[in-house]
């Protein structure tokens, strides 16, 4: 309660640093077609730039980048470097737009054309044959993207602050610039609060967790919160992801509203988020499944060598994965039967024994186990 | 002690500066960082060399503006840049064949708490330097091995004492060693006591992890009751690693000692030249090390519970701290509730942990291969970097720059591009060391389908990727 005084909230407001939204779209075909019924992809889109337009009027200084994780590949569809956005968008065309749209406000307007003439790339790009063989979407290399963007950003903006903002305390005393300092140490993003977005239709891929938890990682060192906007699909990923990285995690019940729900609960950044109660979900699913029957194990075995899971020990005492001979030793007898132990009979007393009195002898040998036995 | 001095002198006359430091103890004075001056470099010539004559770092005088050259403009900004750029790049080309890595590590933090470190010649002191570091080095060390322990010793007034436990919870660690804070160096310290504290505390450690020591090392002298070299031995046979960062000079007897419990690898012992060198030296031995044979560490099966999280309405007592808290991790086996994770339980000792901790240690498994450079030819497929899309330059159009190597003088791309050998896309500089230091992957190999089923680069087949479910 004590942060809700007038003097936190003054100081507080002072460090107001313009937000980077870098928002990863998953356009898989084979998800958006199953939910063209409610939300078809334009409107999808359509809420998509409302929303990016928002985040851009709340700051001049704000900035947006959109990727789109496709099937087969994943890339930006904005920013897009200057050659290629001059032919996506037909060449000279972009200066009779310029005068028709003189009243909306420019940067929405960059920002949409260029979204949507990319888009329109990607679709025009793929194929039906292409999209036989593959139906997954690349989260892995679109969140690779995102944060070599805002690594990117951050550093460009050090820069130009003359490295002065290198936050006290682990910047690394008086050495050299914040460019330079900034790759060994655990560098945060100081100049600019970046967060990133993904709307996220299809479930995950197995074959991605490698990369996709390096990401996460790479993002949760970075202080970056990864929002999840959970359009339909089920991802473990996304949802750890969102957990480490203390960003939102959205399950959508009503897809066909999308911009409310990205209006209401997506659009504060890093600060205001301090204030409010952001929706999260409360069960995330840690389990781990082994690599030997992909069962979901509560006690596994794990090898010293390469941390592969098992839920028995391997055939052999050989790993699996890397052909280590393991020490099976130190589980002692694990999966053993166990032994019955034939004991005399006690001899009982004749005395009545009641049983509170021997219930108050064991409560009193269990509570002070440090008591050495009289 | 006396005895240990005896073999400072012994060994050749390149010892000359530990030589200095012996005389410099006998003076009674610790401060005397001027008798041997800075041996900074990490003597990589080692054990390789061999009986070649070896020349230490300050006999090599290097005048920091010879490398600078200015420019056809006549200013100095690009010289500037293309030193920073080579800086960046040196630190990024390490070995990165997928070596067996010690992921498991039981290691003990040694800090200095003798007089010697009340000096002021690392702002502010080199105690309060080093306890912050020590701080970061706490947590960047559980962040690279969530499944390690940590125990942190002091020396002081000739003494070992213990700072904090052999424990797996950074907040702990922290703690205590915030607590130094308020106090100052004091008297002498002694590496054997220290050592033989250490080895004591990780007698215990299980056979498939590493036991490992890494000591802050501000002093030129080490008081101790007795002979460090028999202390030095008995290391050796109990398999502990021993690494030092120096704070002042090169240490005759801290040389002997990593190289000794190293395996003749005098890599590991360091002197930090200023303070960003000193939180290098350190944090490196933050990365698992390598396993050299068979012999350092059995390899073995562990029995692991994998608890899931519980969100209860009322608050209950854990059993690890005994505090109040709604929420937290039941054991798999015994059902006891811990508040966080990793962990051994307390009631039945079953190791607890959440499959994102084992996630955390497979970049070290399997390491993202190094980017080359690109020579100008193959220069112009690209326009930009793939991953921040920052623009590259123009290749030049005369034909003898198209054909320079590569690689230039300094280390860097001389068209400031670096491929992945895997994928063969472009990046710039800022994105070669952020994915080998931060992502761990290439994200051009992450979002290209053709070979992506080698998920990292340098994943060699077989190895199934961790499920999750």
């Amino acid at each position: 309660m004590d942060t809700v005084d007038a003097s936190a909230h003054y100081s507080q407001s002072i460090d107001e640093k313009p937000s980077l939204l870098v928002l990863i779209l998953d356009t898989n075909p084979y998800a958006w077609s199953t939910l063209s019924p409610t939300l078809p992809l334009e409107r999808a889109l359509a809420s998509i730039l409302i929303f990016i337009n928002a985040h851009l009027a709340f700051s001049h200084a704000n900035r947006v980048a959109v990727i789109a994780s496709h099937t087969k590949s994943a890339r930006f569809l904005y920013p897009v470097p200057t050659a290629a956005a001059a032919s996506a968008t037909g060449g000279g065309g972009s200066k009779e737009e310029a005068l028709r749209d003189a009243n909306k406000y420019r940067q929405f307007r960059l920002v949409e054309d260029q979204v949507q003439a990319s888009f329109a790339q990607l679709m025009k790009e793929t194929t039906v044959d292409g999209l036989r063989d593959a139906k997954e979407t690349m989260m892995a290399g679109a969140l690779g993207l995102a944060l070599a963007f805002v690594n990117r950003l951050a550093r460009v903006d050090d820069a130009a602050g003359g490295g002065a903002k290198d936050g006290g305390g682990r910047g690394g005393g008086g050495g050299g610039g914040g460019a330079g300092a900034g790759g060994t140490a655990a560098g945060e993003v100081t100049s600019m609060n970046a967060r990133i977005l993904v709307i996220s239709v299809s479930g995950d891929l197995a074959e991605q967790y490698v990369p996709v938890m390096n990401s996460i990682f790479a993002a949760q060192r970075k202080r970056i919160p990864i929002d999840i906007c959970k359009v339909a699909g089920e991802t473990v990923f996304l949802q750890q992801a969102s957990d480490t990285t203390r960003g939102i995690f959205m399950q959508l019940e009503h897809p066909e509203s999308l911009l409310q729900y990205l209006m209401m609960c997506f659009i504060p950044d890093n600060a205001t988020r301090r204030h409010l109660i952001p929706p999260t979900q409360i069960n995330v699913d840690f389990r781990a499944a082994c690599f030997c029957h992909k069962n979901v194990v509560d006690i596994g075995f794990v090898c010293s060598i390469c941390l592969s899971i098992f839920c028995t020990p391997p055939e052999g005492a050989i790993c699996t994965t890397c052909n280590t001979k393991l020490d099976i030793s130190a589980l002692g007898n694990f999966g053993r039967k166990p032994a019955v132990v034939l004991t005399k009979k006690k001899r009982t007393k004749k005395l009545k024994p009641s049983k509170a009195t021997s219930f108050s002898n064991e409560a009193s040998a269990t509570s002070t186990p440090g008591t050495p036995a009289s | 002690m006396a005895d240990s001095d005896e073999d400072y002198i012994a060994t050749d006359d390149e010892e000359i500066g530990a030589h200095n430091v012996g005389k410099g103890r006998h003076r009674g004075g610790a401060g005397g960082s001027s008798a041997a001056g800075r041996n900074g470099a990490r003597s990589k010539n080692g054990n390789k060399s061999g009986g070649a004559q070896k020349r230490e770092r300050w006999e090599d005088i290097k005048r920091s503006w010879d490398n600078v050259v200015e420019g056809e403009d006549g200013s100095l900004s690009s010289t500037v840049a293309g030193l920073l750029e080579a800086g960046k790049r040196k630190r990024l080309l390490k070995d990165t064949t997928p070596l067996q890595r010690g992921i498991i590590r039981h290691l003990i933090l040694i800090l200095d708490l003798s007089s010697a470190m009340m000096e002021k010649d690392f702002r502010p002191t080199r105690y309060l330097l080093s306890l912050r570091y020590a701080c970061d080095f706490v947590r960047e060390y559980f962040e690279q091995n969530p499944i390690s322990q940590l125990g942190v010793l002091g020396m002081r007034d000739g003494l070992a004492v213990r700072v904090s436990d052999l424990s797996g919870n950074p907040v702990d660690h922290i703690e205590a060693i915030g607590k130094l804070r308020l106090d100052e160096g004091k008297g002498a310290p002694s590496l054997q006591n220290a050592l033989e504290m250490s080895r004591a505390a990780l007698f215990h450690a299980p056979s498939h992890g590493t036991r490992e020591v890494v000591i802050v090392f501000g002093a030129l002298l080490s008081s101790d009751p007795g002979d460090i070299h028999q202390t030095i031995n008995h290391l050796v046979e109990d398999k502990i690693r021993v690494s030092v960062v120096g704070l002042s000079a090169q240490v005759a007897v801290c040389r002997e000692l990593c190289k000794k419990t190293n395996a003749g690898d005098e890599s590991v012992y360091g002197v930090a030249l200023d303070d960003k060198h000193f939180r290098e030296l350190l944090l490196d031995t933050t990365i698992p090390p390598v396993t050299r044979s068979a012999r350092m560490s059995a390899s073995s099966l562990l029995m692991m519970g994998f608890p899931s999280r519980m969100v209860e309405k009322t608050a209950s007592l854990c059993a690890c701290h005994s505090t109040l808290t709604k929420g937290g991790y039941l054991c798999s086996r015994c059902s006891t509730k811990v508040c966080a994770l990793p962990m051994e339980c307390p009631a039945c000792g079953l190791t607890l942990i959440l499959s994102t901790h084992l996630a955390r240690s497979y970049h070290h498994l399997f390491p993202l291969k190094n980017w080359v450079e690109v020579p100008w030819k193959a220069a112009s497929k690209s326009t930009h970097c793939y991953a921040c899309q920052i623009p590259f330059p123009h290749p030049p159009t005369k034909p003898e720059e198209l054909s320079a190597p590569a690689k230039t003088a300094t280390g860097t791309s001389v068209s400031s591009r670096y491929a992945c050998t895997i994928c063969h896309n472009h990046f710039c500089i800022d994105c070669d060391v952020f994915c080998h230091e931060t992502l761990y992957n290439c994200p051009a190999c992450q979002s290209s389908v053709p070979k992506a089923k080698v998920s990292n680069g340098a994943r060699g087949g077989g190895g199934d990727p961790m499920e999750v479910d």
